[in-house]
């Protein structure tokens, strides 16, 4: 196929649509690329076979071509997915494929969205197919905070309702193990976690997108287990132990208690560690006491949002005034 | 004028192909290291190009004193640093090292152009040159990625040249003439000629016909058949998907939003809407919000999707199409829980590089400078609350980000010394960074607020179209009067008459439904 598309009998009955790019108008096309003259023929018998709307091996051979030169190329994914599901081709086999591409080309949106319309299939692929977390990690091991592999893991844990799967669990805590600052292992976690579940839409927090309830009451979980809340925030409480200026697991502590209905008082003695006189060991920790006293000891809060706003994190004062300011309203 | 007569002949550029813009909202990039062979000379990654020399209080890389007029919150690690070190206290450390050098105005490159403030002025000469080359003149065939983005790149190209104060209706014909192959009679435009309908290359190649606007331009637009696409794109859930068959993301909300405001599309369900009539939608704009209300994060920020980690880039696109559906003071507090949201978008900016990150521990790059600085004025406008009835500025909360550290960030670290706007020290410039830096420094010049006139006599959009703006007083600014930009439409980003031009013409040219 090299050898180029014109001299191949097997694409002699497929006239080639050339590369409009505007220029008989007389005018000069914009931001024009100098393609390979082997992409401008691939292409060229891409749009015709696509006009035709061909579902064939040879244009299943075609896509990958042109997927070779571009994998950006969103149009040849999408229709690759229709003819691999037009000739009910080899999932599988295909996967394989797109194994090596994904790890070849790392920030790319359409192999993600490809390999979720092919596990989409219930008839190919009735439950999770059993290399994909395998797969998935070997591609963290490449970019640990990649966003689309990220989105393609969330999308996994719902399609086959995998929240309390061990495996699940066991690599966001290999992750967070490695890099206690990997907040998109945080992120997963917590949908794990606290995320909606079954047939309630999908969300970042439950009670999202319902008009009748309020925002302030997003993140809150109408049933709480206890036991499981108290064994994350025991969790969270190790990770921050480990690294205290770490935004992550703070974050996420509040986001426990917030699924929990409970308020962050209950962590006063644990996070009073961490800021000690002039000993402060943690940014986050202050901001936490000064929520703390916000409720009922407004002068300490102040104290507190004011050392976050000239020492400890200067850069967002202007953030830190206006909180000050929404405590004096309040009082 | 930048010396450059341009247009007259192709030749080949000298773009270095390492380095093309992140595949943060266009139609995605690939890493480019394929075509060249070349690892870039900025790859971060922990022991691999670059050694990263920890900070400390006593130890730091660039031990050098900083020029005189920077505060040492701008030349000084942060106060607190654990010592417990990972992958990403490594990849910080090497860019805030990077960054020192730079923001301490000890760059051989900065040499004689700083001012008063220790902050260099902007290069606008050269970044208008790398503009119009990007726009005029041939990629090399290491680009050919970014050939289902190419609405993409000649948007970027005109919106940095407009802010610039660039007239780009010179372009006028050739933009025409570029898109006009782009367009699918089935409505909407693709990357490039027989690619199928994208919502972020329509989006882009709307932009730019409103930026070199007339009814030419204009009027290339199917409307009818981009009304019907949308339809077809409308998902059971509220939101839209990019392409039919793609993917579905708050993207594909903001540029359908961006779409049928700028264009006014009828907001009635075309009748091949499949999906949002069996939701029961009457509507293109119905669940719309309540869509973007699912994608805010634990952290207050908000995702690309549903359930995945908060990102600067999908928050923009997310408060943005709030603010086009309705007055943000109203859809934002509706659908979003604000304290939450102010914290995580608070927390973008870093120091000492003073610019801004995407997510949670990730690093600062130029472009969030759009992203997550474009969400200020609409969240302020929120917090602001109705517009004046004299149709003054609002008695304002005023910036809640520092607006010294993010033009610090922009003029010390982003501007490349042959011309163009990048991520970070070390990266190549490209013009999708050149333009959203360059909206960033606009968006800090000025201070946007809505009125009570809107340029639409309709109710719908009525908002959208209520926006004005004032320069920021010259007293307190780190940058000199003439590195001032042109200000751009905070929500269509483009200049504002731009957007109301487009829009009024629109109205005249009602679609049948």
């Amino acid at each position: 196929m090299a050898e180029g598309y014109a001299n191949d009998p097997e694409w002699a009955d497929i006239t080639p649509i050339e590369l409009n790019d505007g220029s008989d108008s007389g005018a000069m096309p914009l931001a024009t690329i100098a393609y390979p003259s082997e992409y401008l023929e691939a292409t060229s018998y891409l749009r015709a076979v696509m006009a035709a709307n061909e579902m064939s091996e040879r244009a299943l051979n075609l896509t990958k071509d042109v997927i070779s030169m571009n994998p950006a190329h969103y149009t040849v994914w999408i229709y690759r997915a229709r003819i691999l599901f037009a000739l009910d081709k080899d999932l599988i086999e295909e996967l394989n494929w797109l194994n090596g591409v994904s790890l070849k080309y790392l920030k790319n949106y359409q192999i993600w969205h490809h390999r979720q319309v092919l596990i989409s299939s219930q008839t190919h692929f009735p439950s999770v197919p059993a290399k994909e977390p395998d797969f998935l990690m070997e591609m963290f091991a490449q970019d640990s905070k990649n966003y689309h592999v990220w989105t393609y893991r969330h999308w996994l844990v719902r399609h086959f309702k995998l929240w309390d799967s061990p495996r699940e669990l066991e690599d966001v805590e290999a992750l967070i193990k490695a890099d206690v600052r990997n907040n998109s292992a945080w992120n997963h976690r917590y949908m794990l976690r606290f995320g909606p579940r079954d047939d309630v839409p999908d969300a970042g927090m439950v009670n999202a997108g319902n008009v009748d309830i309020s925002p302030e009451e997003k993140g809150r979980l109408p049933v709480v287990d206890e036991d499981l809340v108290d064994a994350e925030l025991k969790f969270a409480q190790e990770q921050i132990v480990r690294a205290p200026e770490n935004r992550s697991p703070w974050w996420y502590a509040r986001g426990a208690l917030r699924a929990a209905g409970r308020g962050l008082g209950e962590w006063e003695g644990f996070v009073g560690k961490f800021v000690d006189g002039d000993m402060v060991k943690s940014s986050h920790a202050v901001e936490w006491l000064a929520d703390v006293y916000a409720e009922a000891e407004k002068v300490k809060a102040v104290e507190m949002l004011t050392m976050l706003k000239e020492k400890y994190d200067p850069i967002r004062k202007n953030y830190w005034d206006y909180r000050i300011r929404q405590l004096g309203e309040v009082a | 004028m930048p010396p450059i007569i341009a247009g007259r002949h192709k030749r080949k550029v000298r773009f270095p192909a390492a380095n093309l813009p992140p595949a943060i909202i266009s139609t995605p990039t690939t890493a480019q290291q394929k075509h060249t062979g070349k690892k870039s000379p900025s790859d971060l990654k922990p022991g691999k190009s670059s050694k990263s020399k920890p900070i400390t209080a006593s130890g730091m890389a660039s031990q050098e004193e900083p020029r005189p007029g920077i505060p040492a919150l701008f030349t000084q690690p942060p106060p607190i640093r654990d010592p417990l070190v990972t992958e990403t206290v490594q990849l910080q450390d090497a860019t805030v090292n990077k960054c020192l050098t730079f923001l301490k105005g000890l760059h051989v490159s900065q040499q004689g152009t700083l001012n008063a403030s220790g902050v260099p002025a902007l290069q606008r000469d050269g970044h208008a040159v790398f503009l119009f080359e990007s726009l005029e003149e041939e990629y090399p065939a290491g680009f050919v990625a970014m050939d289902a983005s190419r609405p993409w790149m000649v948007y970027w190209a005109l919106a940095g040249l407009t802010l610039l104060g660039e007239d780009p209706t010179r372009f006028r014909e050739r933009v025409l003439e570029t898109l006009r192959p782009m367009q699918n009679p089935t409505g909407g435009f693709g990357g490039g000629h027989g690619q199928i309908s994208h919502l972020a290359g329509s989006y882009a190649a709307v932009l730019a016909l409103a930026l070199v606007g007339g009814e030419d331009a204009f009027a290339l637009v199917d409307r009818e058949a981009m009304w019907r696409w949308l339809g077809r794109l409308k998902q059971s859930d509220g939101g839209f998907s990019v392409t039919e068959g793609g993917e579905e993301d708050v993207r594909g909300a903001y540029c359908a939003a961006t779409i049928i405001s700028l264009l006014d599309l009828p907001l009635a369900l075309p009748h091949d809407a499949k999906k949002a009539r069996e939701a029961g939608f009457k509507t293109l704009t119905e669940g719309l919000a309540e869509y973007l209300s699912r994608c805010q994060s634990f952290e207050g920020g908000i995702s690309g999707s549903p359930g995945v980690e908060a990102h600067g880039a999908y928050a923009f696109c997310a408060l943005a199409c709030l603010s086009i559906l309705g007055p943000p003071e109203e859809t934002i507090p509706r659908h979003m829980n604000i304290p939450l949201l102010l914290s995580w978008l608070s927390a973008r900016q870093y120091a000492p590089e003073g610019g801004f990150s995407g997510r949670t521990n990730k690093l600062v790059d130029g472009c969030y400078s759009h992203w997550v600085g474009g969400c200020w004025p609409l969240l302020q406008s929120a917090l602001d609350g109705k517009p004046q009835s004299s149709g003054a500025p609002p008695t304002t909360f005023g910036n809640l980000y520092s607006r010294e550290g993010l033009d610090r960030y922009i003029l010390g670290c982003c501007q490349s010394p042959s011309g163009g706007l990048r991520d970070k020290p070390g990266k190549s410039p490209d013009s999708y960074h050149t333009c959203y830096v360059l909206t960033g420094l606009s968006a800090t010049q000025h201070h946007h607020y809505r009125t009570n006139t809107s340029i639409t006599s309709s109710e719908t959009f009525a908002s959208a179209f209520s926006w004005q703006s004032t320069p920021v007083r010259a007293d307190d600014n780190v940058y000199d009067k003439a590195d001032r930009l042109v200000a751009f439409h905070p929500l269509f980003v483009i200049p504002h008459q731009a957007a109301a031009n487009m829009r009024l013409w629109c109205e005249r040219q009602p679609i049948a439904t």
